[in-house]
C-alpha cells in the first residue's frame, strides 16, 4: 500500500511538468490565437510518446497505466491544457484500427472532443481536427469531421475553442466497453486536481508578498484559513485522484466507485479553489491578464466532462467499497 | 503506488473479524457515571485478555506492534463489528499517557503504569487546558512548587474529561516562576486520589457531565513521577499531543463511511411529511452522495498518510488538514440525518446508544473544538504546509 508518486512515477511526472511549463504554458492563454491543439503541438506531444502512455507496448504504446495518465493529466491541469489532449489521448487507447492508431498516437491526426446535450454536438478542439470522439460510460465513437459543417461558437474558456456540428455523420468507429470513460474520468480528475493545486500556488505565493495595512496579507486570519481551507479540499482531492488511478490499475471491482468519487471531489475543490483565490487576490484576480480567472474557466469546462455533479452523485448515492 | 494489503495484513484482518465478531459486548454502554467507566475497563481487560490491547504500543512495551496500516484495518474491522467507541474512558491513558510513558518515562514508570493502562485498570484523564490557557496552552499558570522530593501543585485545570473516572493525570504545570510561555514547564503524573484535588463537573450541550474543572490545593507530587525532565515539559507535552494528531481520530476517520452509508439506509426507509422516502428527495440525496464521496476521500487521504508514517517512521504534517476534513464531513452527516429523522431528531437525553444522530450531531461541536479547535488547525496548516507568513 502506497498512495503517493514514488520512483519512475516522479520521473513521468516531473518530465511531463518541465516539457508542458515549455511547451504549453499556462501564459499562452493571454494570446489571441484559438489555444487548441495545433498541428505542431500535436506533432510535439505525439514525438515524445504522451499521447500513449496508458496504450499497451503491442498496439504502440508505452505499456504504463492509469497512473502515469493521472500523473501526466494532472501536470495538464496546471497549465489549462485543452481538453483535445484528452480526446487524443483516449483515441489512442481505443481505436481498433491499427494505422488509424498509429496516425493519432504519433499526433499526425488530431482529435477533438464532442459532447452533446441530447440536442446539439458540440465540439471542443482544433478547427482542423479530423475526428471527433464521443464517450459515454459504455462506449466511445470516433467520427470523421471531414465534409462536415460546423458553426464557431464564442468560448468562456480560452483553452479550447467550441464549434457546433449541426449534422452527425455516422461514426468511423463504435468501441464497446468503459475504458475511454474511464480514463476520461480520470484524466478530467487529474486536470481538475491540478487545477486545485496552480490556484492554492497561485494565492499562497501572492500572499508571502502582497502588504495590506503594513503586514504581508498571508499573515492576516482572514487569508490564511481560507488558503488552509484550500489545501485540504486539494488533500482530499488528490488522495482519491491516487486510489481511483491505482485502483483502475489494479483493476478492482470499486474502481468505479473511486472514479466517481475523484471526479467529484476534484469538480468541488477546483471550483472551490478557483473561487478562494480570485476573492483572496483582491482586484488584481479579476483582470484579465491575471491567470486566476482562467483557472476557474477552465474548470468550469472540466467539471462538465466525464460525470457532471447530478451524475456522478446519482451513482454513488447507492455504491459499495471493496474491503 | 500500490493497493496492496500483504498476506501478513490480510491474515490479521480475518483473525480481528472473527474475534471481533464472537466478543463484541451485546449489551450497551451506560451513558453516565462508573457504570459507563466500568463498562469500558472491562471490554479493555476482555481485549487484554485475548492479545488484542494496545494496537498501536511496541511489543515491548505490552502492545500488538501493529503497522500503521494494520491499526486502520483493526479500526475498520471495530467499525464494522459495531464495537464500543474507542473514544471513551480509556482514550487518554491508552493515545496519550502510555505512548508518552514509553517515550518519555523511566523504566520504574513503565513498569508500573503500562500493564495497568493495557489492562484497563488504569484510567488517565488529561490536565492541560486551563480557564485562560486553551487555545493558547502555553500561557497556563498552574504553578508547581519544589519541596525536597516532592512538587507542590496550585491551580486549576479545565476541560478534564472524565476526571472523575481517572485513577491518574497527565499534568501539565508551572515550575519554574520566572517562566513564561514554553519554559519552566513540567509533565507530571497526578494520583487524582492525592489530597487537595477537587473536581467540579462542567455539564455541557450533550446533557453530560464528562468534562469537569480540576481544583488543585498544595497537592504533594512525587519528583519521581516527572516524565521528561523539570522545566522541559513542553517538549513532553508536543510528543503527547502528537499521538493524537498522528493516528488519535484514526477510527474516526474510516467510520464515517458505515455511517453515512446507515444514514442512506435510513434515508430509504423514512417517511417524509409528504409520503415520499427521505432518499426521494434530490436535495437530500445529492447531499448524502456528496458527503459519501468525502468519506471515501478520507479513506484515501487517510491510507496516504499513513502508508506515508509507515515508510518515514515519523507522522507527518497533515494531522491538522485531517482533522478539518474529518470534523467538517462529520458535522454535514450530522446535519442532513437531523433533516431526515424529522421531529424524532428532538428526543434527546444525552444516550449516546439511544439517540446516535442527535448525538453526534450535537458532539459534531466537541470533535471541531477539543484537541485544537479547528482555527487553531487551520493556523498550523497555514504555518506548517503553506508557510505562510506569521501573524503572530
Amino acid at each position: 500500500m502506497y498512495l503517493a508518486p514514488e520512483g519512475d512515477e516522479i520521473e513521468i511526472a516531473n518530465a511531463a511538468a518541465e516539457f508542458l511549463a515549455d511547451a504549453m504554458p499556462i501564459e499562452r492563454l493571454h494570446g489571441h490565437d484559438p489555444a487548441d491543439l495545433n498541428s505542431s503541438l500535436l506533432k510535439l506531444l505525439g514525438d515524445m510518446g504522451w499521447f500513449a502512455l496508458a496504450v499497451p507496448e503491442a498496439a504502440g504504446g508505452s505499456g504504463l497505466s492509469a497512473v502515469e495518465h493521472a500523473l501526466f493529466f494532472r501536470e495538464c491541469g496546471r497549465q489549462c491544457a485543452p481538453v483535445d489532449l484528452l480526446a487524443q489521448c483516449l483515441a489512442a487507447n481505443v481505436i481498433a484500427d491499427a494505422e488509424r492508431r498509429a496516425a493519432v498516437i504519433s499526433g499526425q491526426v488530431g482529435v477533438a472532443l464532442m459532447v452533446s446535450d441530447g440536442e446539439v454536438w458540440r465540439i471542443f478542439g482544433a478547427g482542423e481536427a479530423e475526428y471527433a470522439l464521443f464517450v459515454s460510460p459504455d462506449e466511445a465513437r470516433l467520427y470523421s469531421l471531414a465534409g462536415t459543417v460546423s458553426e464557431l461558437r464564442p468560448a468562456l474558456d480560452p483553452a479550447n475553442s467550441i464549434r457546433l456540428l449541426t449534422e452527425l455523420p455516422a461514426p468511423v468507429e463504435t468501441l464497446a466497453g468503459n475504458r475511454a470513460w474511464q480514463l476520461g474520468q480520470l484524466g478530467t480528475a487529474a486536470m481538475l486536481v491540478g487545477l486545485a493545486e496552480a490556484s492554492l500556488d497561485l494565492i499562497v505565493e501572492y500572499a508571502k508578498v502582497r502588504e495590506t495595512f503594513g503586514r504581508k496579507i498571508g499573515s492576516w486570519q482572514a487569508v490564511r484559513h481560507p488558503c488552509a481551507d484550500m489545501a485540504v479540499r486539494v488533500e482530499a482531492a488528490r488522495s482519491e485522484l491516487w486510489y481511483a488511478a491505482t485502483a483502475l490499475k489494479e483493476g478492482r471491482s470499486d474502481a468505479e466507485v473511486h472514479l466517481d468519487a475523484a471526479k467529484h471531489l476534484a469538480n468541488q475543490a477546483a471550483h472551490a479553489n478557483a473561487d478562494t483565490s480570485i476573492q483572496l487576490h483582491g482586484g488584481i484576480g479579476v483582470t484579465d491578464e491575471h491567470n486566476a480567472h482562467l483557472h476557474l474557466k477552465h474548470a468550469m469546462l472540466l467539471s462538465r466532462l466525464f460525470g457532471s455533479k447530478r451524475s456522478l452523485l446519482a451513482r454513488l448515492l447507492n455504491a459499495r467499497l471493496e474491503d | 503506488m500500490d493497493l496492496h494489503f500483504s498476506e501478513a495484513d490480510r491474515e490479521f484482518r480475518a483473525r480481528a473479524r472473527e474475534w471481533l465478531t464472537a466478543n463484541v459486548p451485546t449489551a450497551h454502554r451506560p451513558a453516565h457515571g462508573p457504570q459507563a467507566a466500568q463498562f469500558d475497563r472491562d471490554w479493555q481487560r476482555k481485549m487484554y485478555d485475548h492479545g488484542w490491547a494496545g494496537v498501536a504500543w511496541p511489543k515491548d512495551f505490552g502492545g500488538l506492534g501493529l503497522s500503521g496500516l494494520q491499526q486502520v484495518i483493526w479500526y475498520e474491522e471495530l467499525a464494522r463489528a459495531r464495537a464500543p467507541h474507542y473514544i471513551n474512558t480509556t482514550y487518554i491513558s491508552l493515545m496519550h499517557a502510555g505512548p508518552t510513558v514509553i517515550a518519555r518515562g523511566t523504566d520504574e514508570q513503565k513498569a508500573f503504569h503500562l500493564p495497568r493502562i493495557l489492562s484497563g485498570e488504569s484510567l488517565w484523564c488529561q490536565g492541560f487546558s486551563e480557564p485562560n490557557a486553551g487555545s493558547d496552552l502555553a500561557s497556563l499558570r498552574t504553578r508547581g512548587v519544589i519541596d525536597g522530593d516532592h512538587i507542590v501543585v496550585t491551580g486549576s485545570k479545565m476541560w478534564t474529561t472524565d476526571a472523575q473516572h481517572a485513577d491518574y493525570q497527565e499534568l501539565l504545570i508551572r515550575t519554574d516562576p520566572a517562566s513564561e510561555r514554553h519554559k519552566g514547564l513540567t509533565w507530571v503524573i497526578c494520583d487524582m486520589k492525592a489530597p487537595g484535588i477537587d473536581i467540579k463537573p462542567i455539564r455541557t450541550m450533550l446533557q453530560d457531565e464528562h468534562v469537569n474543572m480540576v481544583f488543585y490545593d498544595e497537592v504533594r507530587i512525587p519528583i519521581s513521577n516527572v516524565v521528561g525532565e523539570v522545566g522541559k515539559g513542553w517538549s513532553t507535552a508536543l510528543a503527547t499531543l502528537s499521538f493524537e494528531r498522528g493516528l488519535g481520530f484514526i477510527g474516526d476517520q474510516l467510520e464515517l463511511y458505515e455511517r453515512v452509508c446507515r444514514a442512506i439506509d435510513l434515508a430509504e426507509t423514512v417517511r417524509m411529511e409528504d409520503g415520499r422516502r427521505a432518499i426521494e428527495d434530490d436535495g437530500i440525496a445529492q447531499r448524502l452522495a456528496s458527503i459519501k464521496a468525502d468519506t471515501i476521500a478520507i479513506r484515501s487521504m487517510t491510507l496516504a498518510d499513513i502508508a506515508e508514517t509507515d515508510r518515514t517512521g515519523e507522522p507527518g504534517p497533515k494531522g491538522s488538514m485531517m482533522k478539518l476534513m474529518v470534523t467538517s464531513t462529520h458535522k454535514a452527516l450530522s446535519e442532513v440525518v437531523g433533516e431526515i429523522l424529522g421531529w424524532s431528531f428532538l428526543e434527546f437525553d444525552g444516550d449516546r446508544t439511544a439517540h446516535p444522530w442527535t448525538y453526534d450531531y450535537l458532539w459534531s461541536w466537541i470533535f471541531s473544538i477539543s484537541g485544537g479547535t479547528n482555527e487553531i488547525q487551520r493556523e498550523i496548516t497555514a504555518d506548517r504546509i503553506l508557510e505562510l507568513p506569521r501573524g503572530r
